[in-house]
């Protein structure tokens, strides 16, 4: 890469970490009580909220991973980024029944909802906490990590200055600006990514001619072999289902789709939204900024397979490095615009990320182990200390700590799903889901996360190939159905009737 | 109407199972269709008001996007299977004729009927009555000193 080149990126990338900054500062207004300082609740119109949710979902792996994935196996994780139906689904499914939870008593974070639902359950509370905080801790590491080493390797920086420049300024504008300066912010970055995402998409077409030249040079090339790496290609690799086992393709359709609804960045910006009519708006904002992205990660892994198919470059020794060596066939727009992409989408994961492990834990998990509640300030007092700790800790562990953030890698969204499905999907949609149901579920599921841990990292192999976490996911929510049947706490007849409204709604 | 979701839920529940029995069999394209209707489930249950669903909003977006996703499902395992090993005689807008139904109908279908259908039938999701009608009700539970 030009000298050229990095200055431009380094001048980009500081550029947006201060509008980032900025933005956080100016967002502290906005963030006068409690709710609004935690949750941003019913503050935001459809546009913002919309590319918030985006940029919160589509994490840095999306941009670099996704692209590896696809250069190495062709095109089943193609579902997975193609998924932008996933946010009218996930609002069809639960928009209008968690914003109206918004209405029956000051909502500041998920916790809050399933006291509402389950009549304050502090069990229930604790036992999502726990594996809330463990899967978004992870998604925090990665962030932190990927980026950092992305960042120090291309500039050239210390390692740890980049990591603690990037994600001091993030844990700044967080802990001023609280969850409401978190939304704006990720908004802004949100729009950075659709519109680099925009560009770059035109430069595939600019470099490759289109995917039909793609599909003619993959088909054709067999076998390449080059600095010691040999990639074989075929047309199967551009059918709908690639090189992997159809029940691949299977997973990463179903978990993405239905498993959006289920994410902590979905759920929390329903009740950020100030008006629910605005949803369907919220909808199509979130899924036309997803369609770039993902269209983007797709042209991205198809770019690589071209210039390798067309000998324009020597198969890849690292699959993931597909999408920086993409970005570098565009020259330097194209790699000003990538690394611009990668920066905003980590640190709009990260910020969220870490806003959702600080509230859970200075306000969740004290609250279901039964600590006295302070007032709002206090509250606020709180979370900021805690995010500024937990920030510092995240950073210096995923800097310092290879194995932890491989560890923690392991945890991410299927996590995410087995904790909130029984809570929030289940519990929402269906009057008679029993506190003593859901506790089940939700115990299952923690309990089974941390045992398929275990088993992957002792090379175990879960029948037909299907992710461990598809197999937790389903226990957890057959679970909870079953064991709703036959019991009837906070249930049926139980119900609060608020909650009962909320759920005719 | 409250056994008729709770026949749904129930539903749900042997869907989920299913399918990761299929799964694990390597049974997967039924699963994949399978799997159109557990979605269809969900949306159904959250798109239902006072135990009753909309029923133009169930066509459309809801058994509009269902049809297009089986077709699209059906459609790629055909052609992958037409073309298995073989360079495909015909592209579909420079597509493998296989994947270009994840474009043409997975993804931009999928937009056109959940996203796009959601906003143009939003009426038939939530109106501006039914919304305006549970406000007063929280309103109402809370003067009378309810739980809300």
């Amino acid at each position: 890469m030009s000298g050229g080149a990095k200055v431009l990126i380094i001048g980009f990338s500081f550029a947006m970490i201060v509008v980032s900054f900025l933005i956080g500062i100016w967002a502290k207004r906005k963030a006068d009580t409690a709710q609004a300082f935690f949750g941003g609740t019913a503050l935001f119109g459809p546009f913002v909220v919309g590319l918030s949710t985006m940029s919160a979902v589509a994490s840095a792996f999306a941009i670099v991973g996704i692209p590896g994935i696809i250069y190495a196996t062709g095109n089943p994780m193609s579902f997975w980024m193609l998924s932008s139906a996933a946010f009218g689904m996930a609002y069809i499914i639960l928009g209008k029944k968690v914003r109206a939870m918004a209405e029956l008593g000051p909502i500041s974070s998920l916790g809050d909802i399933s006291d509402l639902r389950f009549q304050k359950s502090r069990y229930i509370k604790a036992v999502m906490s726990l594996v809330l905080f463990l899967g978004c801790i992870a998604y925090l590491a990665a962030q932190i990590k990927g980026v950092s080493v992305m960042f120090a390797h291309l500039l050239g920086w210390n390692f740890y200055v980049t990591g603690f420049l990037i994600f001091g300024v993030l844990i700044a504008y967080m802990i001023i600006g609280g969850e409401a300066g978190g939304i704006m912010t990720q908004a802004f970055q949100g729009l950075v990514m659709a519109v680099a995402g925009i560009i770059i998409i035109i430069g595939f077409f600019v470099v490759t001619g289109g995917f039909g030249n793609v599909l003619d040079a993959v088909a054709k090339a067999g076998a390449i072999t080059g600095g010691g790496v040999t990639k074989k290609m075929s047309a199967d690799f551009l059918n709908a289902w690639g090189i992997l086992p159809g029940q691949v393709s299977m997973v990463y359709m179903l978990i993405p789709i239905l498993g959006t609804v289920g994410q902590p960045q979905v759920l929390t910006r329903m009740y950020a939204l100030k008006n629910p009519r605005d949803m369907p708006k919220l909808g199509l904002w979130a899924a036309l900024s997803h369609a770039i992205v993902g269209f983007l990660a797709i042209v991205m892994g198809f770019g690589a397979l071209y210039l390798v198919a067309t000998g324009k470059i020597a198969p890849l020794a690292k699959a993931d490095t597909a999408a920086a060596v993409f970005a570098d066939s565009l020259g330097i727009w194209g790699q000003l615009l990538f690394y611009a992409t990668v920066l905003a989408a980590a640190m709009s994961s990260a910020s969220m990320f870490l806003s959702l492990s600080a509230g859970i834990i200075s306000r969740d998990l004290p609250a279901a182990i039964g600590m006295k509640a302070v007032d709002g300030k206090t509250q606020i007092k709180r979370f900021r200390i805690t995010m500024g700790v937990l920030g510092v800790i995240a950073v210096a562990l995923a800097l310092t700590n290879d194995s932890m953030v491989a560890i923690l890698g392991t945890f991410g969204w299927g996590t995410l799903m087995s904790a909130t499905f029984p809570v929030f999907v289940v519990g929402l949609l269906w009057k008679r889901a029993s506190k003593e149901g859901v506790a089940v579920g939700i115990s299952l599921a923690l309990v089974l996360n941390v045992i398929c841990f275990i088993l992957v990292q002792n090379k175990f192999k879960f029948p037909g190939g299907i992710p461990w976490y598809f197999n937790v996911i389903v226990v957890s929510i057959a679970a909870t159905i079953l064991v709703s049947l036959f019991t009837s706490g906070a249930s049926g007849k139980n119900l609060d009737r608020a909650v009962e409204k909320v759920l005719d709604l | 109407m409250e056994r008729k979701q709770d026949a749904l839920m129930v539903a749900i529940g042997l869907m989920w199972l299913a399918i990761l029995v299929m799964g694990w069999n390597g049974v997967w394209l039924p699963a994949m269709i399978l799997s159109v209707f557990l979605m269809l489930a969900h949306m159904a249950l959250g798109a239902t008001h006072k135990g009753k669903i909309d029923k133009k909003f169930f066509l459309y977006p809801l058994a509009a996007w269902a049809a297009l996703w089986v077709a699209s499902f059906s459609l790629s395992a055909y052609f992958a299977d037409v073309f298995k090993g073989t360079v495909p005689s015909f592209t579909i807008l420079g597509f493998h004729p296989s994947f270009a139904w994840t474009i043409l109908t997975y993804w931009i279908g999928g937009i056109l009927t959940l996203s796009v259908g959601l906003y143009a039938c939003r009426d038939g999701w939530l109106s501006e009555a039914d919304w305006e009608g549970f406000k007063k009700e929280i309103a109402e539970i809370k003067a009378q000193g309810g739980k809300a």
